[in-house]
Order: C-alpha cells, then structure tokens, then sequence
C-alpha cells in the first residue's frame, strides 16, 4: 500500500508538533508547574514520624486527610509496600500524591520499582499494604468488575507502543472504545478528534509497520487519550525513538497536560527530565528517595 | 446486548480470517481429531452390533418327548414364556424339523438319505431366545427339570467362551472409544489455546484500555465456535464422500448386521458438530481465563 494523497497534510502537522518551541514552552509549563505548587498539599512528609504506634485519633485524622486529599488529587499512595510471592520487595513505604494536571516525572535507575509502581496504578498488581487511591477509588478494596472501568480513566503509553500490526492508525485508536461497547457512531468523531490532536489524520488508513516510531508512538498516545482519562501513564515513551523524535513525543504530551490531563513519565531520558524542571519523583531501591518540584534528573544539591 | 452479541461476532469473524494461519492449523487439527472420532464410534457401534448378533444367537434348545400332549406343551410354553429372562418361545414341531433337517443338507449339496427312513426319528423342540445371554444356565435348568422335557442341549461352555469374549471387546471398546475421545480433547483444547496464545498482546491490549471480561471473552469463544463448526462441516463431509463407497465394500457386513444406517448417520452428525463445537468453546474459553484471572 502506497503512501495516501494527504500524507503531505499529516507532516505538516507532524513537523509542528516536532517544532522546537522549548523556551516559551518552558515558561508556560513552568507556570502550571507552579500551580501545582500551590495546589499540593502542605503535610507531604509523613506525619507518622519515628516508631510511635498511632494512635487511634491519628490514624483516624490521617484517613481523613488521605479522604480530603483524594478528593482533589488524581493519584494518591499512602505506605504503600509491594512484596512479591517470591519475596522480593519492589516498593517501601511509598507516599506519592499528584494533583489534577500536574505533568510528573518518576525517575531512578532500572529495577528501582517504576515498572511495580505502573502496574499498581493500572491494577495489574495489587500492594501488599498501604493505599493505592485512584480519582478517588481504593484500588484494593474495588471489586473486580469495577477494574475495567477504572482503566478507561488512565492512559498508558508503552516504550514499544503495544499496537495491533494488522489494524490500521484509525482502526487501532477506534479498537480501544469498540472493546469498551462505545456505540459505534460515538467512535468516528471520537477518533478522527484524537488523531486530529496527535497530528495523524493522514496517516489513519496506513498500517503500524508503515508508519515511522514517532508516528507509532502518536497512535499510542491516541489510543490513550480516546477515553478523555484523567491521567495519562507514560512508560519510557521515548525509549526507542532518537533524541528529536524523542522531544517530539515530549511536546505532544507537554501539550496534552495543557489541555488539563494529569501526566506520569517514567524515563531515563536525563536529556528532557532536565531540560523541562518539572515535578521529579525519584525511585531507588523501591523507596521515594527525591520529590521535587523544578527538579533535574539527578539529584542537585 | 444484541449490539455486544454482533461485535463479538464480528471479532470473532475477523479474529479468523486476520489469523488465517493459525485458524487454518486449528481447522485442520479438528476436522481430523473429528475424523478419528467419528470413525471409531462407526467401528465400536459396528462391533457392539455385531456382538449384540452373536448373543442373540444363544439359544436354548429343549428337546420335547414324543409322547407330550397339546396341552403339556401350551402349558409349557406359557410357563417358559412367563420366564423373566426370555424374549421368544418358538416351537418346532418334528415334522419342521425334518424338513429343516432335509433343507440344510440340500443346502450343503449333500443327498438326502432320509427318505429311506420308515418314521421320523427327530424329536420336536422349543427353540428359547434369550433376553440376555448371561441367564441361560438358569433357563436351561429349570427346562431340564420339567417332565416333558428329554433332554436340553448343554452349550454351557460355548456360551461361557461367546460370553467372555463379547464382554472383553465391548469394554475394549468403550475404554478405547473413552481413550480416543480424551486424546482429541486434549489436542483439540491445546492447538485453540495456540491460537489464543498467538494473540496474547491483543488481550493485554484490550485489558489495558479497559475492556470489560465479557467483551474479551466472548470473540475468543465465538471464533472458537466457528472453528468447531468449520472442522466439523469438513470432516461431515469428507465422511459422507466416503459413505457411498464405504458402505457398498461392507454391504455384507451391515446386512448380516442389525444396525440401522439412518440412525447411525445420525448418531455420528450429531457427535460431530456437538464435539467440534463444544471443544472449540470449551479450549478457547480455558485458553482466555489464564489471562482474565489477575
């Protein structure tokens, strides 16, 4: 199959997404990055300091703290511990709030806990202890029949983009609301309005294999983004894309938070972490070792 | 509902013919798993038939005094006839049974000597058919002890030997029929479940973008379905391609036999698309819980 006769209208609008506009972008985020300053909670480090058993009052204002904070914030972890079967712990004592919109990088060397802590958001795991409180949902205690409902409410993005190679552009991003029993004739405006955003109209009737990775990793943030979720998980999106493809997929996301989705990013890409000063939780040894607003990839002092 | 019911079809549809390759491979596997079944229900219905024959050829054979009044032997009969164990009471007088004896010596190509003879020297006998075989020392007992009985022929020993070896076969061949039926389940189940595995990604992706249980299940067992019907339509119709001449090469065979083809037919079709369809449900609705259950 050929190259369709709108392909050139699809990388005009490719090249504009890829458009290097970092300094003004910078200024603008850094603004919602302050936002999200004002909105986070005060109270971030734990108020059960040191051995001292809590006592019932406490425990009891701390729910209502994690209740308040839940209300307003996508994402909240409260001592959160995985221990797998085998005995190997992957993640201690997380405590990782994100508000609406905030755009998040999660950071820290491989086998650090990113890959555990995705699969608790998306209910792939479940922690061993500790609350896992999704736009307001306890994780552990929602029945199982709930679960698909709640992972139409995040989009995740994968490094090697998890698409079907014998559906097209279009019919890849139409997949993920026909097996979610969208009526049809929801589907068509939906997806042509996503594509439009990622800049793939032209490109929808072509196959994954003929498309370029950044363009296979725009049908993935499509796909995500076809159930309008509140957060969108990126797992090292840019993995395995060169560096401007790489700032490419960066600024489509940069521009996605604008339009008010929540963004996590795990990445190793020091590069961009860096280059954009937002929020940085770092990972090591499954412990929240760094949570700073402004924040490098490694750690400054 | 109706709208979920057609999607699934629909997946279900494109789900064999996008994964041609593997839908073809399972087909195969199941038209000839089908095949291998069907062919042993013919032969053990063939053979339990043929035993069932064998046994109905156990007879009990009661030869009656000369001098037995009409009404000894009605009594008789009606007594024999009460009898639990017996199917048919037949009685053969001594002139039948001279000429019984004259017809199967001409059938023989043998002369017939008995024209010489002053008197018939044959005795008249009832000739019992047994409901079951098993029984037929109580029935000659109890025939052996009635007065107007001389004698009963004492098979005890052939129906003994004709008894063991029927019972032997007719286990061998359900064990065997039950043997062939696990095998063609196990193989069946597994090649589904490649084809599923094959798709594995296609799962995954449907889980994370929130596709409920049922909207991930059902395509799975529909095509599943599909390949059933299709394997069994196959191996249908390459049985009734080979019926025609089959069946004229053991024509014999099925006359002597009483077995009845239509109902055979029948039996066959219906075990056919029940086990292709219920066998393809049954592997893909397996082969998609190890992915549900997390």
């Amino acid at each position: 199959m050929g190259r369709l006769p709108g392909a050139r209208l699809g990388d005009s609008l490719a090249s504009e997404v890829a458009s290097p506009t970092l300094p003004a972008d910078r200024a603008r985020t850094s603004a919602v990055g302050d936002r999200a300053l004002r909105r986070l909670p005060g109270d971030s480090s734990s108020p059960l300091a040191g051995d001292v058993r809590p006592s019932l009052r406490d425990r009891l204002l701390r729910r209502a703290k994690v209740k308040s904070r839940s209300d307003r914030a996508v994402l909240v972890l409260h001592d959160v511990s995985k221990r797998f079967p085998n005995g190997k712990v992957a993640l201690r004592d997380v405590d990782l709030t994100i508000p609406e919109g905030d755009f998040v990088f999660l950071v820290g060397p491989s086998g650090a806990g990113k890959s555990t802590l995705i699969k608790l958001l998306i209910r792939d795991e479940m922690a061993t202890r500790g609350e896992v409180v999704l736009d307001g949902h306890d994780l552990a205690r929602l029945p199982r029949r709930q679960v698909p409902r709640i992972r139409r409410k995040i989009g995740i993005v994968f490094q090697d983009f998890k698409l079907l190679p014998k559906k097209s552009v279009w019919e890849n991003v139409a997949f993920a609301l026909e097996v979610t029993g969208t009526p049809g004739r929801r589907v068509r405006p939906a997806v042509d309005r996503v594509l439009s955003l990622v800049g793939l109209t032209a490109q929808a009737r072509q196959l994954p294999s003929q498309l370029s990775g950044g363009e296979q990793q725009r049908t993935a943030i499509a796909r995500a983004l076809v159930h309008d979720p509140r957060l969108i998980i990126a797992d090292e999106p840019t993995g395995n894309l060169d560096p401007l493809i790489s700032w490419e997929i960066i600024q489509l996301l940069l521009r996605i938070n604008e339009l008010g989705v929540t963004v996590l990013m795990a990445t190793h890409n020091a590069d961009v972490v860096t280059a954009l000063r937002k929020r940085v939780v770092a990972l090591e040894e499954g412990r929240v070792i760094r949570d700073e607003l402004g924040g490098s990839y490694h750690r400054t002092d | 509902m109706i709208r979920f019911v057609v999607f699934s079809l629909k997946r279900a549809w494109e789900g064999l013919w996008r994964n041609a390759l593997m839908s073809l491979a399972a087909t195969a596997t199941m038209t000839l798993m089908l095949l291998l079944l069907a062919g042993f229900w013919i032969i053990n219905t063939g053979l339990l038939a043929g035993l069932d024959y064998t046994q109905s050829k156990v007879n009990v054979v009661a030869y009656l005094t000369d001098t037995t009044t009409a009404n000894q032997l009605r009594d008789l009969t009606a007594r024999v006839e009460a009898m639990p164990e017996v199917e048919t009471v037949e009685h053969i007088s001594r002139d039948e049974a001279l000429e019984r004896f004259r017809e199967r010596r001409e059938g023989q190509g043998e002369e017939d000597l008995t024209r010489f003879l002053d008197s018939n020297p044959l005795h008249a006998s009832l000739e019992i058919s047994l409901i079951d075989a098993t029984r037929y020392s109580t029935v000659r007992n109890r025939l052996a002890g009635e007065p107007v009985v001389e004698g009963v022929i004492n098979q005890t020993d052939l129906v003994g030997s004709v008894l063991t070896v029927t019972g032997v076969l007719q286990t061998a061949g359900v064990i065997v029929l039950v043997v062939i039926g696990l095998i063609v389940l196990f193989i069946i189940v597994n090649t589904i479940r490649l084809a599923v595995v094959a798709r594995a990604e296609e799962i995954e992706i449907m889980r994370l973008v929130g596709a409920s249980d049922g909207f991930i299940r059902w395509p799975f067992v529909f095509e599943g379905a599909l390949v059933g019907l299709l394997g069994a339509a196959f191996a249908l119709g390459i049985l009734a391609a080979a019926a025609d001449p089959l069946g004229r090469f053991m024509f014999d065979f099925f006359r002597v036999l009483p077995l009845e083809l239509g109902s055979l037919a029948r039996d066959v079709t219906t075990l056919v698309l029940l086990t292709g369809v219920g066998l393809g449900v049954l592997g893909s609705w397996v082969s998609v819980r190890t992915y549900l259950i997390r």
